[in-house]
């Protein structure tokens, strides 16, 4: 059984009295500990979907489980002891006034874990960063260390399953570099199951096992790594996208 | 000195302590550049060390009368601000006037911004119904001239400092309320927010350890702007003998008390009059000032 | 012949805890030519850009050994000497439409607002003017995108917009600050192909300041690399592949590519070097 099923999810947004149906009809597996890639430019509901799992988003249709079982609404802490965000921006993502201590200290908190010192100094080194950041503000850092804290706060409460938001796309290249080297060693290392977003191709080739194609809210064409590699997609907009990526390719 | 300064810029903080002195600190350095707000910055600590070092300063009893010395003008020996028309020292009773004026600033803001906080912070948080009730509440309370609310309630409850300071409070929490409301629909939707949503934390948790805090700085500069209103209202209700009574030295009351020399012994309003609009000043250019250090837009990455 | 010239440009900014140097010594000259200036946040691209307009607020301050734009000195330019040039000879266009154009009013209208005041149009001339620039950056229906708020329009027709709003003056100097950055791969395309004909066909010098190495050699004649506020490497687009320096090699390598290893990709070591 795998471990994510989305199954006909529809997401639809009412603004001003008018529907906008961000996510139509998607459906999709995910197995324990395989990483799985949403790709499609902006608009095309991939952001959407991360957010209905969370319960952010109103869903309309559908169903989502997990472990076999549908998600309780609202989530609640068992939710968030299974499944943690990172998003797009650590620039927004992080408060502004908080500690990267207590950023951290956070989850354990809620959670009623104690230990916080010792699991802080811990999460600091196991994400790469040294301890003596643990009382800096995030304007201390940089764009590449806040994502790094951002990683280590989702990390925090042990979760199975970790969503990204476009993780390194607001990143300069060398810090993506670091930053993916770092999320494939957490999932090697913890056995984590990710879905990620993204809309550059060779991220997402380079992260995942199988990726998902979305234009406009539906599901257009559904990749195995090795399909994408060798072009073998056979819808035309997935071929148009993996041709304005050319520049993204092995020898280019 | 280079130790502390060192101590307080450490990139690297060892304690929560550590980390929120640095910051303290270089908010004080950027405020320091500012030479308008310095000036409201020393304003406002002269009001306060008048007030406790009233009873060193103050050469004569601001209460006890002298009828002999009454209406004496200005640069009198003794009496450099002149007496008033019981021919009490002007002087002396600005300084012990500052206290009450103190005294009403501190119970205002203690009362009023955290009230409107709370009221602003849940409506934009929740939304939807709670907010509609609060906001209506909200606006109704706004659409009463606030002075005329104020006397209504003095007038319900009597006269004196302590109902003041209540009628102040109570009609002027929706500015902060509004202020609080406002920063939280922008703070609402931030990914930090919905991060910190997403580990299980509970709706209290976020409006007091997430929300609040970033609303805080806009409340804190329109208080200090405020300021000056707080003192006029409490003056205003002085002037109409509803707030603090005779023969106290309320700044106020002693303009009202002088309004009946004013072409004649011009000082005996006018001194009170100078203090109100240099402390209203001072603490005008304090609130400028702080915008620029603590508002998060400016503040920037 | 030489467009722009800069020699020993440096940008400063004085903070509470001392100055920071953004832009530490930049020489090039620019003739009508493609010129991408390359780096991360940070190694002081787009002050670079920003320093050639002077368009860098307290507390910031520009100092040059000289700054000579078609022979005039812009060093000592006075504000309205520089606020004739903006616009007119050397246009800017930024990263962000939505940042850039004015939210409450109409794209026709600030289109002609320029042509209206500045050249001082009839209406019905300037209309036409607003027209052809927007049917030059390939806009079907011009008529309808004239009527429209700027949040009505798409990413990618938003920044064609701002690019037909830079481009009505006829300047010399484009310099375009990450003018792709915000769209999606396949509009990209588009709006790098628009401006690659029109600095063809009118002959305009253009500074294209970006992160993206591959885009940036792709489009351009000749690629500066800057790290910490230098220029650490000058190399025509077509050699970029045989970079030399360290850093550029490092910046090109360790972007994960379509059918690549899925290995760790190869980070960049940071040398203090590079820096001095």
């Amino acid at each position: 059984m795998a471990l994510i099923e989305i199954e006909n999810l529809s997401v639809t947004f009412t603004t001003a009295g008018r529907k906008v149906r961000a996510v139509q009809d998607v459906s999709f597996k995910v197995e324990a500990q395989q990483s799985f890639g949403l790709v499609g430019e902006s608009g095309s509901g991939k952001s959407t979907i991360l957010r209905a799992i969370c319960g952010m988003a109103p869903i309309t249709g559908g169903q989502i489980r997990i472990d076999g079982k549908p998600l309780p609404t609202p989530r609640g802490r068992a939710f968030a002891a299974q499944v943690q965000m990172v998003f797009q921006d650590p620039y927004a993502s992080l408060h502004p006034r908080h500690t990267v201590d207590r950023v951290l200290s956070e989850p354990l908190a809620i959670h009623g874990q104690g230990g916080s010192d010792a699991k802080i100094e811990q999460a600091l080194i196991d994400v790469g960063l040294p301890p003596a950041f643990r009382f800096r503000y995030p304007h201390q850092l940089s764009g590449g260390q806040r994502q790094r804290v951002a990683i280590a706060r989702a990390l925090m409460l042990q979760p199975q399953i970790l969503l990204l938001d476009e993780p390194t796309s607001a990143l300069d290249a060398s810090v993506q570099a670091e930053t993916l080297n770092l999320l494939s060693r957490l999932r090697a290392e913890r056995g984590l199951t990710f879905v990620m977003v993204s809309h550059d191709l060779a991220v997402i080739d380079h992260m995942c096992d199988r990726v998902l194609v979305m234009q406009n809210g539906q599901a257009v064409e559904e990749l195995s790594r090795e399909a994408l590699a060798s072009a073998a997609m056979t819808t035309p907009y997935a071929r148009a996208l993996f041709a304005a990526s050319a520049d993204r390719m092995l020898e280019g | 000195m280079t130790t502390l300064n060192a101590w307080l810029l450490d990139p690297n903080p060892k304690s929560r302590l550590q980390s929120r002195a640095g910051q303290t600190w270089l908010s004080w350095l950027r405020f320091r550049r500012n030479p308008l707000a310095m000036i409201g910055l020393g304003i406002s600590v002269a009001l306060i060390l008048m007030s406790i070092f009233a009873p060193l300063l103050a050469p004569y009893d601001p209460i006890a009368q002298s009828l002999p010395d009454r209406l004496l003008p200005p640069l009198t020996p003794g009496h450099w601000m002149g007496t008033d028309d019981f021919g009490r020292d002007i002087y002396s009773r600005i300084l012990y006037g500052s206290r009450i004026t103190l005294d009403i600033v501190l119970l205002v803001i203690l009362t009023a911004p955290v009230v409107g906080l709370i009221i602003g912070t849940v409506a934009g948080y929740f939304g939807g119904w709670v907010d509609a009730v609060l906001m209506r509440i909200t606006d109704i309370f706004l659409a009463f001239p606030k002075l005329i609310l104020a006397l209504a309630l003095v007038a319900v409850l009597g006269p004196g400092m302590v109902n003041a300071v209540l009628a102040i409070a109570v009609t002027s929490w929706p500015p902060y309320a509004r202020v609080a409301r406002a920063e939280t629909l922008t703070v609402r939707n931030s990914d930090y927010i919905a991060a910190t949503r997403l580990q299980g934390a509970s709706s209290l948790r976020l409006i007091w350890g997430h929300v609040m805090p970033m609303c805080l700085p806009s409340v804190i500069i329109r208080v200090t702007l405020y300021m000056a209103g707080v003192i006029l209202t409490a003056a205003g209700l002085g002037f109409l003998g509803l707030g603090v009574q005779p023969p106290l030295p309320e700044w106020g009351l002693m303009i009202s008390a002088g309004r009946k020399f004013l072409f004649e012994q011009w000082w005996v309003a006018t001194m009170p009059g100078l203090a109100i609009f240099v402390v209203s000043l001072g603490f005008n250019l304090l609130g400028d000032g702080l915008r620029d250090v603590l508002d998060p837009r400016s503040a920037g990455k | 012949m030489t467009l722009l010239s800069v020699k020993n440009l440096r940008v400063t900014f004085d903070t509470e805890t001392g100055p920071v140097q953004a832009v530490r010594g930049v020489s090039f000259d620019l003739g009508r030519e493609r010129l991408g200036i390359v780096g991360e946040s940070g190694s002081g691209k787009t002050m670079t850009g920003r320093a050639v307009l002077r368009l860098i607020r307290a507390p910031g301050r520009i100092e040059a050994d000289a700054m000579t734009f078609e022979g005039q000195d812009l060093m000592a330019a006075s504000e309205p000497d520089l606020r004739a040039l903006r616009g007119r000879r050397i246009a800017m266009v930024m990263q962000d439409p939505k940042f850039s154009l004015n939210p409450v009013m109409k794209v026709g209208a600030q289109l002609m607002e320029g042509l209206r005041q500045r050249d001082h149009a009839t209406r019905a001339e300037a209309r036409a003017k607003a027209i052809a620039a927007l049917e030059a950056v390939q806009i079907r229906d011009p008529e309808r995108v004239m009527e429209a708020y700027p949040h009505e329009l798409s990413g990618g027709m938003g920044q064609r917009v701002m690019i037909a709003m830079m481009l009505i003056p006829d300047p010399d100097l484009l310099i375009a600050d990450e003018p792709t950055s915000a769209l999606d791969v396949t509009v990209q395309a588009e709006v790098l192909n628009i401006l690659d004909d029109l600095v063809k066909t009118r002959g305009m010098g253009l500074i294209f300041i970006s992160h993206d190495l591959r885009l940036v050699a792709r489009f351009c004649d000749r690629v500066l690399v800057m790290y910490k506020g230098k220029i650490v490497e000058e190399l025509a687009a077509k050699d970029l592949l045989q970079a030399k320096h360290p850093y550029t090699q490092g910046l090109l390598n360790c972007l994960p590519r379509i059918g690549g290893s899925r290995g760790a990709l190869p980070a960049l070591d940071r040398n203090a070097d590079w820096a001095r």
